[in-house]
């Protein structure tokens, strides 16, 4: 079987395999584990086949389903594209599927329905692939819509809980104004173009801006915009994530709303090629800061863990929209690294989120506290997850972090526009707020003293472990190795993207675009500034061992190291207490960052109350926000 | 090849790595608490008391408290040393750089971060409430400085003009100021230079802005479990942190001067690092009291925000 | 190699952690002023510090009252070797006026042996810093005891 048929196959054999199990597998539970996790596999070793063709030798694979092969330059059939873009975020979405499987074998140990929980989740699986690996802009409604689905029926999978029950029920609501965004988006093209095809709309929509195609386009912005849950579309995310086993959060977190950037690179860049305007620049960068700002902030509020993680989803996704709205070609690749890096360590997150739940049965920061000596793996894989996402150096967050800041001071300087010098103030304190989020996290749930009701914590066991070891290997080598993964990754698929002619010609048969008319953008290779983290690193590493070795050679010279092994309530290794006996009093939650919630009381009072937690509310702001893109992009494109 | 690496060992450790930046660091400080007693009109410790105080701390007993988590609370001042080390080897000494092509001045401002972290989590992993509340203010305290220290190196850049790779390198606003002369001799860059010796007491922890590590009001907040070689690591930190703010300082606004010999331009970047010591961290000691967490987030938001602000809008308008 | 050098900056730099065990003030006031401009202790070395984890001198006033008396224990076990204790003023030294009352719990001596001991009510601040300079002396010779 040519390789040419391995995406459809990879779509349709998790949907196949999501059927084997709603069929056989009720009440057998290994049963279910076992097909979905074969099922896991075997799509990603297609995926991951297409590795060598497509991007080591530049193939763009075009697979037109049932033979309905263009007709007089016209594209009657449901086309399958799959160039460098497509398979980048392919494989990371392979990943992350077969990281949260493996974890979710031990992870939902309690829970029943497990063949509900796999098919569904095979089913979200398969319609992730078919978004990122379709050609067709209706099919990508489809799996949009699967993926709506799914993913609202495994937010609300632990639906003995209210919370479960109502997340599943805002994400519903907001799914489906979204996606019916998108229908009416794709409906007006239709109406415009008559076909669906992306590479032949692509030819007939460019430079083509009537009212029509420009009405089309700010519908599917806002659809594709609430799918990456970018601001004011963002509003289910909190109790989504939340409420969501950490599993399908990491789903969620990882994949989902990557799959949302996805289908804006391709709305933008390819379909509408309007990246080029200012104006749409402009209204994805200001989104983009807006996301960035008030995501992290309302993070720093939070008393729960994962809602603490959730917000931070929605902040790092302003960085990727910030970053991919510059329009340049370093923009897109620090866009695209951090998305990829964003899927590596807020799925370690919520992979840690969730062995804290497993282990102590709670994720509120006010009720937990000292878990750090019974749980060290999970301790130092979420220090690793947590220094990844504060871009700390030489952690994988700092390496795409750093692109992202090079990106838009240079399109400040070129553009001779502050604006963009301030985007990267922006991006720099959302940075440092991030940090103390989770600076306030590993003090509230892994340092500080024990909880006496947590005494019976344990540490998680191997095979949840795995996945979130795995995760934190990978953050430390992409942010040590980024310029392997620049060259292999990044720039195969930046290139693909800022080269339309290559995919429309892929697909509608070669000089296509030319014939067409469509104009032709060279694309100018990325040059990065100094960061060499292997060099720092090995000075690192030789300065600690010059201290050791300084260390060591007083050992007796030195004051001797105690530490007492047995419980002991006074004496010398009790908590310093002015002298007090030392009782449990551990600083937690929302006793940290009093001095900070005091100064921006006024902002929180209002921005709180915007988050009102009423599903009619957040309808509305996401129309506002429809209406907002609107009105921008007909007096700003339209006008002109 | 044998002498190549001896020579990169050389950096490494003793110039301008681990010996040149301790034995500075210490003297800074030595220097800082002199001439504080001095404006308080009395005599004051002698220069070497913090080499003094680092000798006796390491032999002092280390005790590790029951509630603490060893390992991290061990590890974590030797790693913000070494990072702090390794900071060093990529400032320019006027103009003799030596690993200039690993890091630019953002990698910096993210290098930077690493030595306050790993109080953090030295402080967090101790286990004590005291700390916990310490780590809560120095982490708003570092909220509140980085977003005025990144318009200041914004400023610099812009106001420096190089595109591309070198926007931020640093051995390039050595050159240009080489060339055109310091960038304090550019009105438009003094609200910056202003600004930056606002935020370097905040940056080292010394008063008014060491509401972290506030003494007596809560035992000195992320140290107060820390006895022996672990605390006197600590205090070498604070130190040496002392040395690397001023060296960054007087790299991007008092750049320019070159003698040719490296031993001599060592001597003088020790002596300006003193005198810009002497003037923000003894002066701003000497003088006001510990601002609160409230109020000092407050002033580095709006104060010295709108004094890097300012900067930053006049270089962008061409000044 | 740096058994000499850390013995020598023992005695250099001690640093103070005051236990106040129910003093009417008097003493606390002296020691603190100590390290004002007219007397100059921090010349010596000497510096208060928060946390008696940092301390290598403790000085304790006042008569040791019953509720103090636990949290005093408490904490000197929890200062680090090598320390000494300088009883400031006669309250520790013999209870003072307070000796006989129901609530003082005796001598400093019955808790902790007491390196130097300074008298008064309240002692000159001349007469405190020499106490505070021998128990460094005190402290570099415990030092090298410590390590042979």
């Amino acid at each position: 079987m040519s390789h040419i048929h391995f995406p459809v196959v990879a779509v349709m054999s998790m949907f196949v395999g999501g059927f084997l199990i709603a069929i056989f597998g009720a009440k057998r539970r290994k049963l279910s584990q076992g097909i979905a996790l074969v099922t896991m596999l075997f799509a990603d070793v297609l995926v991951y086949s297409l590795f060598s063709p497509v991007i080591l030798h530049g193939e763009v694979i075009s697979y037109w389903m049932g033979g309905w092969k263009p007709v007089e330059g016209y594209a009657i059939g449901i086309g399958y594209e799959v160039d460098q873009l497509s398979l980048f975020f392919a494989m990371l979405i392979c990943f992350v599927l077969t990281m949260s499987m493996i974890y979710s074998i031990r992870y939902l140990e309690k829970d029943s329905a497990l063949d509900h929980y796999y098919t569904l989740n095979l089913m979200l699986g398969g319609a992730l692939l078919g978004i990122v690996m379709t050609g067709d802009i209706f099919n990508m409604f489809i799996m949009i819509e699967i993926m709506t689905f799914t993913a609202a029926a495994l937010t609300a999978f632990r639906n003995h809980k209210a919370i479960s029950v109502e997340a599943g029920f805002k994400y519903l609501v907001l799914g489906s104004v979204g996606s019916g965004f998108i229908l009416s988006g794709v409906a007006v093209l239709y109406g415009v173009a008559h076909t669906l095809n992306m590479a032949q709309l692509s030819t007939v929509l460019s430079q083509n801006y009537n009212p029509s195609t420009i009405f089309a386009f700010a519908l599917m912005f806002s659809g594709y915009a609430l799918k990456s849950f970018l601001m004011p579309f963002h509003t289910p995310v909190p109790d989504a994530y939340s409420a969501a086993p950490a599993s399908i959060g990491m789903l969620h977190s990882g994949s989902l709303n990557k799959c949302g950037i996805y289908a804006l690179i391709r709305l933008t860049y390819i379909l509408f090629r309007v990246m080029g305007l200012p104006a749409v620049q402009t209204m994805m960068v200001l989104i983009g800061a807006v996301t960035m700002f008030v995501g992290v902030t309302m993070a720093l509020a939070q008393h729960d863990f994962k809602r603490l993680l959730a917000f931070h989803s929605i902040s790092q996704m302003g960085y990727v929209v910030t970053a991919i709205g510059l329009g340049t070609a370093i923009g897109l690749t620090g866009g695209l690294f951090h998305a990829i890096n964003h899927s590596m360590f807020k799925g370690l997150l919520f992979l840690c989120a969730g062995a804290v739940y497993y282990a102590a049965g709670t994720t509120d920061l006010d009720r937990l506290g000292g878990l750090s000596r019974k749980m060290p793996w999970t301790t130092c894989c979420f220090i690793v997850g947590a220094f990844s996402i504060s871009g700390i150096p030489p952690f994988n967050g700092f390496a795409s972090k750093w692109m992202i800041y090079q990106a838009t001071y240079q399109k400040a300087v070129t553009t001779g526009n502050i604006g963009y010098a301030l985007v990267t103030v922006i991006a720099v304190v959302v940075s440092v707020m991030t940090l103390a989020s989770f600076i306030k996290v590993t003090q509230a749930v892994f340092f500080g003293q024990e909880r006496p009701q947590l005494s019976a914590v344990r540490e998680v066991p191997a095979l949840m472990r795995v996945p979130m070891v795995i995760m934190s290997l990978i953050c430390v080598l992409f942010g040590t190795c980024y310029n392997l993964v620049n060259d292999f990754l990044l720039y195969p698929a930046v290139y693909a993207t800022l080269n339309t002619h290559g995919y429309v010609d892929a697909m509608m048969g070669k000089n296509y675009a030319a014939a067409s008319g469509m104009p032709f953008v060279k694309y100018e290779p990325v040059q990065f500034s100094f960061w060499n983290p292997v060099t720092w690193l090995v000075l690192f590493v030789i300065v600690l061992l010059a201290v050791f070795v300084v260390m060591m050679t007083g050992e007796s010279d030195r004051g001797r190291v105690l530490a007492n092994k047995g419980e002991e309530a006074d004496g010398k290794f009790a908590t310093f207490f002015s002298g007090e006996k030392s009782l449990p009093s551990h600083v937690g939650g929302s006793d940290l960052f009093w001095g900070f919630k005091k100064d921006f009381k006024k902002y929180f009072k209002v921005v709180q109350g915007i988050h009102s937690g009423i599903v009619n509310d957040y309808v509305l702001y996401a129309v506002c926000g429809l209406a907002f893109i609107t009105v921008f992009m007909f007096v700003f494109v339209l006008g002109r | 090849m044998i002498q190549d690496t001896l020579m990169v060992l050389f950096h490494i450790l003793v110039f301008p790595g681990l010996l040149f930046v301790c034995v500075c660091g210490l003297l800074l400080a030595g220097i800082d608490r002199k001439v504080l007693a001095h404006m308080q009109k009395r005599v004051g410790p002698p220069i070497v008391q913090p080499l003094y105080d680092f000798l006796k701390l390491m032999g002092k007993e280390t005790i590790v408290p029951q509630a603490a988590n060893r390992t991290v609370f061990l590890a974590a001042p030797v790693i913000g040393f070494a990072g702090l080390v390794v900071m060093m080897l990529f400032i320019p000494v006027f103009g003799y750089g030596t690993f200039n092509g690993s890091a630019d001045l953002i990698v910096l401002l993210y290098l930077l971060t690493i030595p306050a972290v790993a109080l953090i989590i030295g402080g967090s992993a101790s286990g004590n409430p005291y700390a916990g509340i310490g780590i809560s203010r120095e982490m708003v305290t570092m909220m509140a400085y980085e977003f005025p220290l990144i318009m200041v190196f914004l400023a610099v850049a812009r106001k420096v003009g190089s595109v591309g790779a070198l926007s931020f390198s640093m051995l390039n606003i050595e050159k240009w100021q080489q060339v055109n002369g310091s960038l304090i001799t550019h009105w438009a860059m003094i609200p910056a230079a202003i600004a930056m010796l606002l935020i370097i007491p905040a940056e080292v922890g010394t008063q008014p802005f060491d509401v972290a590590e506030a003494e007596t009001e809560i035992c000195e907040g992320p140290l107060v479990e820390y006895s022996g070689a672990p605390l006197a690591m600590f205090k070498l930190n604070t130190a040496v942190r002392m040395f690397i703010m001023t060296a960054l300082f007087t790299m991007l606004f008092l750049g320019g001067i070159t003698t040719g010999m490296v031993w001599l331009d060592a001597i003088i970047l020790v002596a300006i690092c003193a005198l810009v010591t002497v003037c923000t961290m003894t002066l701003l000691h000497g003088i006001c009291a510990r601002l609160k967490i409230e109020h000092l987030f407050k002033f580095y938001w709006t104060v010295v925000a709108a004094l890097s602000l300012l900067s930053l809008a006049l270089v962008w308008c061409g000044l | 190699m740096f058994k000499k050098a850390i013995a020598k900056s023992m005695a250099k730099s001690p640093w103070l952690y005051h236990i106040n065990t129910g003093s009417c003030n008097g003493c606390d006031i002296e020691l603190v002023a100590c390290l004002t401009p007219r007397y100059d202790a921090e010349r010596f070395g000497f510096k208060l510090t928060g946390s008696p984890r940092h301390a290598d001198i403790v000085v304790v006033s006042g008569p040791i009252t019953s509720q103090s008396k636990d949290r005093l224990v408490r904490t000197l076990a929890q200062v680090p070797q090598p320390f000494c204790v300088v009883s400031l003023g006669s309250c520790p030294r013999s209870g003072n006026v307070f000796k006989g009352s129901y609530s003082v719990e005796g001598p400093l001596e019955k808790y902790v042996h007491v390196d130097v001991s300074v008298a008064g009510c309240t002692p000159k601040p001349e007469a405190i810093i020499e106490a505070l300079y021998k128990a460094a002396g005190i402290l570099a010779e415990k030092r090298e005891a410590m390590t042979k």
